[in-house]
């Protein structure tokens, strides 16, 4: 079946490459081999990527799910990150922040640390990308109830980052945002980060001061 | 030339040949027997010799030589107070040949002796009577007391400013390279947890590795087992010879043909 697939990518017909990777996956996993079900389904997904790439996300996803099921995590990551890229070049941010998310959740349950705490920086920096502060400041808080994130260096980047844009200050930012610890995410993320801030910063200013003051109101009752 | 001139001059050149004075040394000589005296001719040589060393002092220019000839005048100082005692019981007892006057006399050189020691300059009496005027019970601790000396205040903070500037500099360029530090070791940091990850990763695959190529080996020797039993028996020694034979036959033919 995997032959069949390489063939029809060759020919460049994409809905029977689709077809015939789930077909070769189905079979797999009948074997009870799930490792080689998801590799057939990310070969696929990767010759789809170009070309059809919400049928690409759709391959990945199952294939993640695949090795879930099994217990296989790990090798889920790598599976992970290359949906999160096809998501940002969509530019659907939200997708990809939960993407991310659950690319945490997996890391967790393997105790990766290391990468959980990057999955979950990234996830804050696509936020903060798409221009959604608010977002960005709920998944940050989020992710402090995770204590390995706690403690991590992610963390303070993240924190700095969220603090910067807070008083609005551009050239904080974009410090925030060279940094060596951001630098050591995946490419996309890293790309993202360069462009940050996007947009008017100071409009964050704004926001956290009218929010400010219905609690002082309260306050004085 | 003045009168005064004269005797100066005289008393130096006594000084300097006193070792051709017949006469002192004779006077030397006598008192040899007599021990006071002896121990007080080696006092006044020490004496002397002390003194002579804190001029030298008063002359040196290097800080380090001086404060070394002030500590051993100082030594020398203590050890003669030592030796003070001795030399007042020496003075009690009484000598032939030597009259009451005389033992007075000698009682009184005693005396004198300690204060003469004393005031054989050590380089801390200078600071004692000096321009501080603090009463300074211990001669190594000095106060700020008066503001005499306000313009040397002020040239001293002027060194300690080029000072700090130079301190400022190192500190700063201390902080670059600390930074600069920091940032590989956070780029070592995170390749050492990203390999470490990946060798978790690769911990149960190598597992499943070891187990198949268990497997594949106990096959292959088997397999082995086998081909070598199958090979015994096609290779009986009958056999053998005959394919010896027909060998040498072929080899026969084949060179009979070439020749």
């Amino acid at each position: 079946m995997e032959s069949a697939a390489v063939l029809a990518k060759e020919v460049r017909n994409w809905k029977e490459l689709s077809e015939f990777s789930r077909h070769a996956s189905e079979l797999y996993t009948e074997c009870g081999r799930s490792q080689p079900a998801s590799d057939a389904l990310a070969k696929g997904a990767r010759a789809l990527e170009d070309f059809a790439p919400e049928e690409a996300i759709q391959l990945y996803t199952d294939a993640c799910d695949a090795l879930e099921e099994d217990g296989k995590e790990q090798m889920a990551f790598d599976l992970y990150r290359a949906a999160t890229s096809v998501y940002i070049k969509l530019e659907k941010y939200a997708d990809a922040a939960t993407f991310l998310l659950r690319l945490a959740l997996a890391a967790d349950k393997c105790n990766a640390t290391h990468s959980q705490c990057k999955a979950y920086l990234s996830a804050i920096i696509v936020h903060l990308y798409a221009h959604d502060f608010q977002q960005a400041e709920k998944c940050y808080n989020d992710c402090c109830q995770v204590e390995a994130f706690l403690n991590s260096d992610q963390n303070r980047a993240a924190s700095r980052l969220l603090s910067a844009y807070t008083e609005g200050d551009v050239e904080e930012i974009k410090r925030a945002a060279q940094s060596s610890i951001v630098s050591n995410l995946d490419h996309v993320i890293v790309k993202l980060a360069r462009k940050l801030p996007t947009g008017d910063v100071s409009a964050f200013k704004m926001d956290t001061k009218d929010q400010e003051e219905p609690l002082d109101e309260d306050d004085l009752t | 030339m003045s009168v005064i001139d004269i005797l100066f001059r005289v008393d130096s050149i006594c000084k300097k040949y006193e070792k051709y004075d017949v006469e002192k040394q004779g006077s030397q000589n006598a008192s040899s027997d007599d021990s006071f005296a002896r121990l007080y001719g080696w006092f006044e040589s020490q004496i002397e010799a002390v003194l002579h060393k804190s001029e030298m002092v008063a002359m040196e220019t290097n800080r380090a030589a001086m404060v070394a000839m002030n500590a051993e005048v100082r030594r020398t100082k203590a050890r003669l107070m030592d030796e003070v005692p001795k030399l007042q019981k020496l003075a009690q007892k009484r000598v032939k040949g030597l009259s009451m006057e005389e033992l007075e006399v000698r009682k009184d050189l005693v005396l004198a002796l300690p204060e003469r020691i004393q005031a054989i300059p050590d380089g801390t009496a200078a600071k004692q009577a000096g321009v501080w005027e603090a009463s300074t019970s211990h001669k190594n601790i000095k106060f700020d007391t008066d503001g005499q000396f306000d313009d040397d205040f002020f040239q001293k903070s002027e060194e300690s400013n080029q000072f700090r500037q130079e301190y400022e500099m190192r500190k700063i360029k201390q902080d670059q390279g600390l930074d600069i530090i920091s940032e590989g070791l956070d780029t070592l940091k995170n390749l050492a947890a990203d390999m470490n990850e990946e060798l978790d990763r690769q911990v149960p695959l190598i597992d499943e590795i070891d187990t198949k190529v268990d497997r594949a080996t106990t096959e292959l020797k088997n397999t082995n087992v086998r081909l070598k039993e199958s090979i015994f028996k096609i290779r009986s020694s009958r056999n053998f010879c005959l394919d010896i034979i027909l060998l040498c036959i072929i080899l026969g033919i084949a060179s009979y043909l070439y020749e």
